[in-house]
């Protein structure tokens, strides 16, 4: 079956898996992390059809046609595929760094979906979304700062 | 960065045959210890610096690779690599490193690459333990010695290229200038044009003052954080190599179970398995598979017998470690005068188990060459590569050529320092002859780790006719966290009766004409060992919280009692007076809150480090809720003060979060708390604002990763107290 991720379709094999997994061991897409696997800690976000889910809470084969977004389908890159610009949630991240990182798919995909919808939530609405995912390095508030400069940048591009 | 993709068509530089070193690193024997004794800051001497001349001209290699560096720097045509022996699992050395190398360099810090070292290009394994935030107050200056001698270096050749003296040189921005003219020439075109061996300087450069610094003490982008965003950082979950195989095996029950005997039962035949294998010697038995889930599945099918373990509960532990006779540790004036008269005292306190809960659960991948001696290679998520060489000595073989790298960490606060599945990978991978990659599921990670131990104290203290403190007797217990997992034989340790790691925030910090402290050190049947900062958050609830105990009995502020219990003249007493009165200060102390509301102070020194906290409460509604933390560091110099920053603020949420939440249970042997659904940690919801100051200064920075975790809770059971709620004496915080 196929899969389409990032605006390309790839060729799986393990349909039955959670999309997790296929995502990172079969494709090697890396960016879509485990924490939990029980839908608590957010760092297997991706964004399916625009909205963000927990890949490890779905088979592959549940995906469908729906398009999948996945932390390194967020860059604008040339046909080499290189980074050309970050996205506004990637680039406020920059500005606004978490920690260890491993949590990041969460944040970044959730404000990326946050702002599709309103791209200048307040900061309730900002800490509305951003609550279901977790950061034991405790990036909390900077993680509602990233998503405010993110509504900027965005508001700015 | 240390971003690129395990592949091995990727050439890690010269592998060399590496030499097993005994010299092993002992964590703090000589460092945690001594000055905690002497109560001075943790100061860790690995010894001066080589500097390395390992400039490479285009296309050829290193020239020559010391037994012995703490940091190297690579420059070629295209660009300067600082090579630095600690690991990075999200405090921002890396990023703090290169500024301090970019100042003596006189680069802009963003043209620094920064690479974790790794033991295939020789670095000695027990440089790279990365532990006790020392890492940027143990580098600092060696950093800035090497990098000024590097820059030195350039300047002689430049000097002869340009038929100019040194003295008429002036570095900037990577590049010399002739003063008084506009002849320039970039370091990258001093690189190319230069042919034979480097020519050192003859004295050590001098080092720029710290009135001059450009980039020490800016707040630079994070040198790690673009390729994470992008999804490009290799952590150790992530780590591949073409053909590899997913590896899992069986782990025990209980607590101390031994695998007794093993058969593949019906994990042979369960679909996508490659290969069982089992050693039941060695205790391992394991399965590769061709998917991860599949892996997992069939090593939970493995046919295995264990012996019993302990049956051990939390209860049972906590009873375990209860405070009582031990070691005197302190013996200060007459604590029997001082208790036999005034106003008496009396609390107890309690500290539950609790677990790192990196949100990387462990991992590693291994490639074993065939043969008995083959080469071992393996790319771990770990903050102490020479024990993952150790143990894959001693599982493998000691005559095998072992390669550890060392990945990105997705978090660890202690766990990675002394937990690997590299041994198991590399079984794996030995007995397949394919690269093994294994993952832990986060119920695994949870059940089969170490823990932050127990704790329990009970504390003593009258107060005169004044209300000023007459004497402390202080009796403290705790499980074990160093000996448990490093160090020397029980006999010894027993003498000893303490931990090395129980110390920190064990001492009240006060004036006190009489001070008795006995402390207690349990071995318990359950893995104990490192949890960020030690021992110093669970002895720090305890003595802070008492303080405040001991300032409502004498009808005082808390604030104005510490300060008046702070008078004596000493450095660290006076940087503790200045974090308590600049953290109140923030916080508004002095002005009134409505009722159900309060504020709570609390304030612990650690590795040079002194801290001050003021938590804000609201218990209106029936609930406990922290509304505003302020916190005031004085951490000497500040390298970065946004990445100081979020180490602190990081380390505020740990420990509030351990303050109400985090608990971990055992109940027969077992680990329950096995996910984020039992075992709670922190939420955005919960989490209210963190103001930080530095206040302070210095000529060094001191440590940041583990110092400001310390006060955190019990300013917040004060301000519960304060805010016309119950004492709270045990974690987590429940009105
Ligand atoms: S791994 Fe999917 S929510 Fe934690
Ligand atoms: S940055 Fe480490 S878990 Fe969020």
């Amino acid at each position: 079956m196929q899969l389409l991720i990032n605006g390309r379709h790839h060729e799986i094999e393990h349909g039955d898996e959670p999309l997790l997994w296929v995502l990172r061991d079969e494709l090697g897409l890396t960016g879509t992390r485990y924490g939990c696997g029980v839908g608590i800690c957010g760092c297997c976000t991706v964004l399916l059809a625009g909205r963000p889910v927990r890949s490890c809470q779905i088979t592959a084969a549940e995906v469908g046609d729906r398009p999948i977004v996945t932390l390194e389908g967020l860059a604008e890159r040339d046909a080499d595929g290189e980074v050309v610009a970050l996205h506004p949630v990637q680039q406020a991240f920059v500005e606004n760094p978490l920690q260890c990182g491993w949590c990041l798919p969460g944040h970044v995909l959730t404000a990326v979906a946050l702002l599709a919808r309103d791209p200048a939530p307040d900061e309730a609405a900002i800490a509305e979304a951003a609550k279901p995912n977790l950061c034991r390095c405790g990036g909390y508030n900077t993680i509602k700062a990233a998503v405010a400069r993110a509504a900027e940048l965005a508001r700015e591009s | 960065m240390s971003a690129a993709k395990a592949d091995p068509s990727d050439p890690v530089g010269r592998p060399r045959r590496w030499r097993v070193t005994r010299r092993r690193l002992l964590i703090g024997a000589g460092a945690t210890f001594g000055s905690l004794l002497v109560g001075a800051p943790i100061v860790v001497e690995y010894g001066r610096p080589t500097l390395v001349q390992w400039m490479l001209e285009r296309g050829t290699g290193p020239t020559e690779i010391p037994e012995s560096s703490l940091v190297w720097f690579e420059l070629t045509r295209d660009g300067i690599t600082l090579h630095v022996p600690k690991i990075e699992m999200g405090q921002g050395i890396h990023t703090a490193l290169a500024q301090i190398a970019a100042e003596e360099l006189r680069v802009q810090p963003s043209r620094l690459t920064v690479v974790q070292a790794d033991t295939a290009r020789g670095f000695p394994a027990a440089t790279m333990f990365t532990f006790g935030s020392t890492s940027v107050a143990s580098l600092y200056t060696p950093i800035r010695e090497a990098a000024a001698a590097v820059r030195a270096m350039l300047a002689l050749a430049a000097a002869g290229q340009l038929g100019v003296e040194t003295q008429q040189l002036t570095a900037a921005d990577g590049t010399f200038q002739v003063a008084g003219t506009d002849r320039r020439i970039a370091y990258p075109d001093v690189i190319a044009a230069h042919h034979g061996p480097w020519q050192e300087p003859e004295e050590q450069p001098a080092l720029r003052p710290a009135g001059e610094f450009t980039s020490i003490g800016r707040s630079v982008p994070r040198v790690d954080i673009r390729a994470k965003l992008l999804g490009e950082a290799t952590y150790g979950y992530d780590a591949r190599l073409p053909g590899m195989g997913y590896g899992a095996f069986a782990v025990p029950p209980r607590f101390g179970a031994e695998l007794q005997s093993a058969e593949p039962g019906d994990a042979a035949g369960m679909p996508g398995v490659q290969q069982v294998v089992i050693d039941v010697e060695a205790g391992f038995a394991g399965v590769v598979a061709d998917t991860r889930t599949r892996a997992w599945a069939a090593a939970r099918a493995l046919k295995v017998d264990w012996s019993d373990g302990t049956r051990v509960d939390t209860g049972a532990l906590e009873r375990q470690v209860t405070a009582g006779d031990g070691v005197v540790l302190r013996r200060d004036g007459s604590i029997r005068d001082a208790l036999s008269r005034g106003r008496i005292v009396e609390a107890e306190y309690r500290t539950p188990m609790a677990a790192h809960a990196h949100l990387e659960p462990l991992a590693a991948l291994a490639r074993v060459e065939p043969g008995a001696v083959g080469k071992v290679e393996v790319w771990v998520p770990t903050q102490s590569p020479e024990s993952v060489l150790e143990d894959l000595h001693a599982a493998l073989g000691e005559d095998r050529e072992v390669v550890v790298h060392v990945t990105q960490l997705g978090g660890s606060f202690g766990r990675k320092g002394g937990q690997h599945l590299a041994v198991e990978a590399a079984r794996l991978s030995a007995a397949t002859g394919r690269p093994v990659h294994v993952g832990w599921t986060r119920d695994t990670d949870l059940r089969q780790a170490f823990y932050r131990p127990p704790t329990h104290t009970t504390m003593r203290g009258s107060i005169g006719s004044d209300g000023m403190i007459r004497g402390v007797e202080q009796r403290s217990a705790a499980g074990d966290i160093i000996w448990a997992v490093a160090g020397l034989p029980e006999p010894v340790r027993s003498l000893l009766g303490f931990d090395p790691g129980g110390l920190l925030g064990l001492f009240l910090p006060y004036d006190l004409p009489a001070y008795r402290l006995v402390n207690r050190r349990e071995q318990l049947p359950v893995p104990t060992g490192p949890w960020r900062g030690l021992g110093l958050m669970p002895n720090t609830f305890a003595l802070e919280s008492f303080l405040d105990e001991l300032a409502e009995a004498a009808g005082t502020d808390p604030l104005t009692y510490r300060l008046a219990h702070l008078r004596q003249a000493g450095e660290q007493q006076e940087r503790l007076r200045t974090v308590l009165r600049t953290a109140a200060q923030m916080a508004g102390w002095s002005e009134s809150l409505p009722a159900g509301r309060g504020r709570g102070i609390a304030c612990s020194g650690d590795v040079g480090t002194v801290v001050a906290v003021v938590a804000e409460v609201d218990l209106s509604d029936g609930r406990l809720r922290v509304t505003g933390l302020d916190v005031a560091v004085d951490c000497g110099l500040v390298v970065n003060p946004a990445g100081a920053k979020l180490q602190a603020q990081g380390s505020v949420v740990m420990g509030l979060s351990s303050a109400l939440r985090e608990e971990l249970r055992i109940h027969d042997g077992q680990v329950v708390s096995d996910n984020f659904d039992s075992y709670q940690i922190l939420g955005m919801a919960d989490t209210p604002p963190v103001r930080v100051n530095f206040v302070g200064g210095g000529e060094v920075p001191f440590g940041m990763g583990e110092p400001v975790v310390g006060p955190v809770p019990a300013a917040v059971a004060n301000a519960v107290r304060a805010a016309g709620g119950p004492r709270l004496r045990s974690l987590p915080l429940r009105l």
